[in-house]
């Protein structure tokens, strides 16, 4: 017990000097803020400051102020005589003005510029009007002046206008960031290569033993659909198709109007379903994806979108 | 109703939309072998697999069948109530419930309605103003 009561006393000792110093600021700056509410309350006496309409924020902060002062200096009070703080309202005093005081920083910042606005003009309002140099107005002008916010043209900056780099060489304006593809930098077989590689992942996707293997891997529920032969490219890219569509709809929760051209398609795909259609249909596709020989470099890729007689090849005439 | 081959419901994207107080979801219904399921069957599966109270507050609409038949996909609604049903669906789905009746306007009669009105400007265009026109 003695041993906490010498240590306590040690650190008094040394904090002394420091508690002095804070006391002694403390002591000035109030000194100060009772001389500016004296003359406050003189003037209030004079009946010069009107409170019918409510007090405005500025005055309400001015209240909040002084009474956090109060608050602090009791609180500093009771502490120096050694009566304990727990429980006394004028803890709780304190956190809710420090609360309101934190809560109206913001509208604090917002008014700030107004405030400025207003202390200047109070201050050096006489004084501009009486020094109207022109070299001063000037300077005011065309420098940036911060508590002038409105608009100004002198300081637009002209985006067209060219300006002459040194050794007049050109340099085009920037105004949006942009990426440079090094599009030159890809050479023909490397385009090529980047060709056939897409060209594979699509052909790959129709190959059905391709599909088979994806659809072991996934372990995706088997849908066995009724299939008459072979499925004909036609029909499974309609399908295809239909699918993305459905897929749209049950994300929208709506559903798109059928047209009339869709009907028919439907009508025509359901009727001619005989399982002989399939069979002339990519003869050798399934061929080529096995790797039966090196074919590396194969000449040019083949398209299978666009076979080779064009439009000679259509099968079927698209007029209902 | 014989139910000779066996109907499966299966509800996908289901989701709580406390906005309109219901839920939604999209239905699949398996029937192999069978033609469309009826949209009341539907409903009284859809009474029995979610405990629904009413059955009127079940909406479904928008079925469509896959390519080749036995399968159909379409999206259905469950509201919590039968107010919040009454608010918030349009029309003819209540009507289809039962819920509401259908107004019966002669479409004639509106059109010759419309074009009697046409000739005349302004507020006058009163009941009284074309059963006079009418005589």
């Amino acid at each position: 017990m003695s041993g906490q009561r010498e240590s306590s006393e040690t650190l008094a000792r040394k904090d002394a000097p420091r508690l002095l110093a804070l006391l002694k600021e403390m002591k000035e700056g109030l000194d100060v803020v009772k001389s500016k509410v004296e003359a406050i309350t003189v003037k209030v006496k004079q009946d010069k400051f009107r409170t019918a309409e409510g007090i405005s924020y500025l005055e309400a902060k001015h209240l909040l102020l002084l009474s956090y002062c109060q608050s602090i200096v009791y609180y500093l009070l009771r502490k120096a005589k050694g009566l304990s703080i727990e429980g006394h309202p004028v803890v709780r005093n304190l956190v809710e003005i420090r609360l309101f005081l934190e809560k109206i920083r913001p509208i604090d910042k917002k008014l700030d510029y107004q405030i400025q606005k207003l202390t200047k003009a109070a201050e050096g309002g006489p004084d501009e009007i009486i020094t109207g140099d022109k070299k001063e107005l000037n300077k005011s002008q065309t420098e940036e002046d911060p508590l002038k916010f409105r608009p100004n043209p002198d300081m637009l900056v002209s985006k067209s206008a060219p300006e002459e780099g040194a050794g007049g060489v050109y340099r085009p304006p920037k105004f949006a960031p942009t990426a440079m593809d090094d599009d030159d930098k890809i050479s023909k077989k490397e385009k090529q290569a980047l060709r056939r590689e897409k060209a594979l992942l699509q052909q790959s996707k129709q190959n059905s033993f391709v599909n088979e293997l994806m659809a072991n891997f996934e372990d995706r529920p088997e849908e066995v659909r009724e299939i008459v032969g072979a499925e004909s490219r036609e029909l499974t890219r309609y399908l295809a198709k239909r699918e993305a569509k459905e897929r749209q709809e049950e994300e929208l929760f709506t559903r798109a109007p059928i047209t009339r051209h869709e009907k028919k398609l439907e009508k025509h795909m359901t009727k001619s379903r005989n399982g002989l259609l399939g069979m002339t249909d990519g003869f050798h596709d399934d061929v080529k994806m096995l790797p039966l020989e090196e074919r590396e470099n194969d000449g040019p890729t083949e398209y299978s979108a666009m076979e080779r007689g064009g439009k000679r090849n259509k099968k079927r005439k698209a007029r209902f | 109703m014989a139910d000779s081959k066996a109907v499966t419901l299966r509800t996908r994207k289901f989701m709580t939309n406390r906005l309109l107080s219901r839920r939604q979801f999209v239905i699949d219904v398996l029937h192999p072998g069978r033609a469309n399921v009826s949209k009341s069957e539907l409903k009284e599966k859809l009474a029995s697999l979610y405990e629904v109270k009413d059955a009127n507050c079940i909406f479904v609409f928008k079925f469509r069948t896959h390519f080749g038949g036995g399968k159909s996909t379409g999206f259905g609604l469950i509201y919590d109530n039968l107010d919040a049903a009454k608010k918030y669906e349009p029309k003819y789905r209540l009507i289809r419930n039962g819920l509401a009746t259908k107004v019966e306007k002669s479409r004639k009669q509106m059109k010759e309605r419309k074009n009697r009105a046409k000739k005349i400007r302004g507020v006058k265009k009163t009941k009284a103003g074309d059963a006079a026109k009418k005589k």
